[in-house]
C-alpha cells in the first residue's frame, strides 16, 4: 500500500487489567475492504472502538484521514459510519423515524438508498427498533450507516444473528458500497471466515491482544502450501511451519519455493502439493506467534 | 448519488474459474482465461467487463488480484479502461489476433517436440506422428460433419 492512509496507527497500545492490546502498527489505504479477525476477546472491538474515539489508547498515535482525536473529531466523524457490536438504545423508534433523525446530521444522507435497503431487508419501517429480531436490528443499523454516505465504514460483527440469506445480501451491499465510488474503505471485525474469504482484500489479525500484521488475503492463500512428501526433512528448512509424520508426511510451508528447494536438495520427493484454507493459515499464524515468532512468514 | 449508482447496471458475468491448486497465481489465471475468451472471439471488442471490485466479489478474490490482471491485460492491449466508464474489450488488429493464436499453437508444438525428443524419437518419426494425427483428426471432423 502506498499514498496517504485513511487509517494510520503507530505503536498503539491499550491495557485493561490483565488484557493488553498492541502495539498495533497499521496503515489502511482508501479503496480496500479490511477484515479484522482473531479470537473472541482478542481486541477486535477495542481496536474498532478506538477508531471511533470511544476508547482512547494509552500510547501511540492514531490518525484518521490525517486528523487526530479530539482536535479533528467533528471533521473525522462526518466521513465515518460505525455499526457497533451491540445496538445503543433507541428501542421505541422505528426505521422511518430513525432515518429522519439520522439524516439531519448528514448532508450526504442518501434517502433513496436507505429506502431500498429497508425494502430489501424486509424491515417494517414503523415497527419499533426494540421489537425487531436481532438479525433485523443488525440490518437496520447497517442500512443507517450506509445511507449516511460515509467514506469509511466501520463494522463490528455486522452479520451476527443475521440469517444466511440476509448475510449474503449484506456482503453484497458492502461490495456495492465500495464499488460505487472511488476512495471508500471498509473495516469490519468478524469471526466468520467465510465473510473474510468472500469480500476482504486485507486481513488484520489479532490474537489475545497481539497484533499479527496486515496481510494481503490472496498473498496468504497463494503463499502457503501443503506438501505431501516421501521423507521428513532435516535441519533448518526455510518456510517450514509444520510437519505431520506419516508416509507420506504432510508439510505446511509459508514459503513454498524455498521449502521445495531444501526438499529437493535433501532428495525428498513432493508427491502432491495443495492449498491451505484461510482458517488453517490463520491458526498457524496465531500458533507461531505464541511460540517462535513469524520468521520466514511475511506480512504486508 | 444517482439511482444507477445504487442499482449498478448489470454486467456480463465472465465464466472465469479460479483454482487454488493451480500453481499459477490467481491474477495469472484470470489473465489467461480472459485472454483466451478474447482471442477466441467469445468476448467481442466493446464488450463491457465487470469492474475490478465486481469481478473480485464474483471470484472471492481481492481487488488487488483483479487490478493486477486488468492492468496486465491493458498493458498488452486486450482491454481498455476509461475513467468513470468502466473496462471494455479493446479492438485488436487481425494480425495481432493471428499472431497470438499462432503463439498458442507454437507453444503446444514445441512442447510436443520436446516430449518426443525426450522419448528418443527421430525427426522423421515425429513427422510421421504429426501426419498420422492430422489424418486421424481429419477423419474425426469428417465423421462429425456427416452424422
Amino acid at each position: 500500500m502506498n499514498g496517504t492512509p485513511v487509517i494510520s496507527l503507530r505503536e498503539i497500545g491499550k491495557s485493561y487489567g490483565n488484557f493488553e492490546l498492541g502495539p498495533v502498527n497499521l496503515n489502511i489505504e482508501a479503496g480496500y475492504v479490511v477484515a479484522v479477525v482473531g479470537s473472541n476477546g482478542g481486541g477486535k472491538s477495542t481496536l474498532i472502538r478506538m477508531l471511533m474515539n470511544l476508547v482512547q489508547p494509552d500510547s501511540g498515535e492514531l490518525k484518521l484521514f490525517g486528523g487526530i482525536y479530539p482536535d479533528d473529531e467533528v471533521a473525522i466523524k462526518r466521513r465515518v459510519a460505525y455499526v457497533p457490536e451491540r445496538p445503543i438504545g433507541h428501542d421505541e423508534m422505528g426505521a422511518n423515524s430513525l432515518g429522519e433523525f439520522v439524516s439531519r446530521f448528514y448532508p450526504t444522507w442518501n434517502g433513496r438508498l436507505y429506502e431500498d435497503l429497508l425494502k430489501r431487508s424486509e424491515i417494517d419501517p414503523d415497527k419499533g427498533f426494540g421489537e425487531l429480531s436481532k438479525g433485523i436490528q443488525r440490518r437496520l443499523a447497517f442500512a443507517l450507516a450506509l445511507a449516511t454516505g460515509p467514506e469509511l465504514l466501520l463494522l463490528d460483527e455486522p452479520t451476527a444473528g443475521v440469517d444466511p440469506f440476509g448475510r449474503r445480501e449484506m456482503l453484497e451491499d458492502i461490495s456495492r458500497f465500495i464499488n460505487d465510488e472511488d476512495g471508500r474503505t471498509v473495516v469490519f471485525a468478524t469471526h466468520v471466515m467465510e465473510e473474510v474469504r468472500r469480500i476482504a482484500d486485507y486481513v488484520a489479525f489479532l490474537a489475545d491482544g497481539e497484533f499479527l500484521g496486515l496481510h494481503e488475503k490472496d498473498a496468504l492463500l497463494e503463499g502457503w502450501k501443503i506438501f505431501w512428501v516421501d521423507g521428513e526433512p532435516e535441519g533448518d528448512v526455510r518456510g517450514l511451519v509444520e510437519v505431520e509424520d506419516g508416509s507420506p508426511a504432510r508439510i505446511v510451508s509459508c514459503s513454498p519455493q524455498e521449502t521445495a528447494e531444501v526438499l529437493s536438495a535433501q532428495n525428498i520427493r513432493i508427491l502432491r502439493s495443495g492449498a491451505l484454507d484461510l482458517e488453517e493459515i490463520l491458526s498457524h499464524l496465531m500458533h507461531r506467534s505464541r511460540e517462535e515468532g513469524l520468521a520466514g512468514c511475511k506480512s504486508v | 448519488m444517482s439511482e444507477e449508482k445504487s442499482f449498478p447496471r448489470p454486467y456480463p458475468r465472465v465464466p472465469i474459474h479460479l483454482s487454488m491448486d493451480d500453481p499459477e497465481p490467481m491474477y495469472r489465471q484470470i489473465e489467461s482465461q480472459l485472454r483466451d475468451f478474447i482471442l477466441s472471439g467469445q468476448l467481442e471488442p466493446g464488450t463491457r467487463l465487470p469492474s475490478m471490485r465486481a469481478l473480485a466479489k464474483d471470484l472471492s478474490c481481492s481487488v488487488i488480484t483483479t487490478r493486477r490482471a486488468y492492468e496486465d491485460l491493458e498493458g498488452e492491449g486486450f482491454i481498455r479502461t476509461r475513467q468513470g466508464r468502466g473496462t471494455i474489450i479493446a479492438e485488436i488488429p487481425e494480425e495481432r489476433m493471428a499472431a497470438h493464436r499462432r503463439e498458442a499453437v507454437d507453444g503446444a508444438f514445441t512442447e510436443a517436440v520436446r516430449t518426443g525428443r525426450r522419448a528418443g524419437l527421430t525427426e522423421e518419426e515425429l513427422h510421421d506422428i504429426l501426419e498420422e494425427i492430422l489424418h486421424r483428426d481429419d477423419a474425426n471432423v469428417h465423421q462429425r460433419g456427416t452424422s
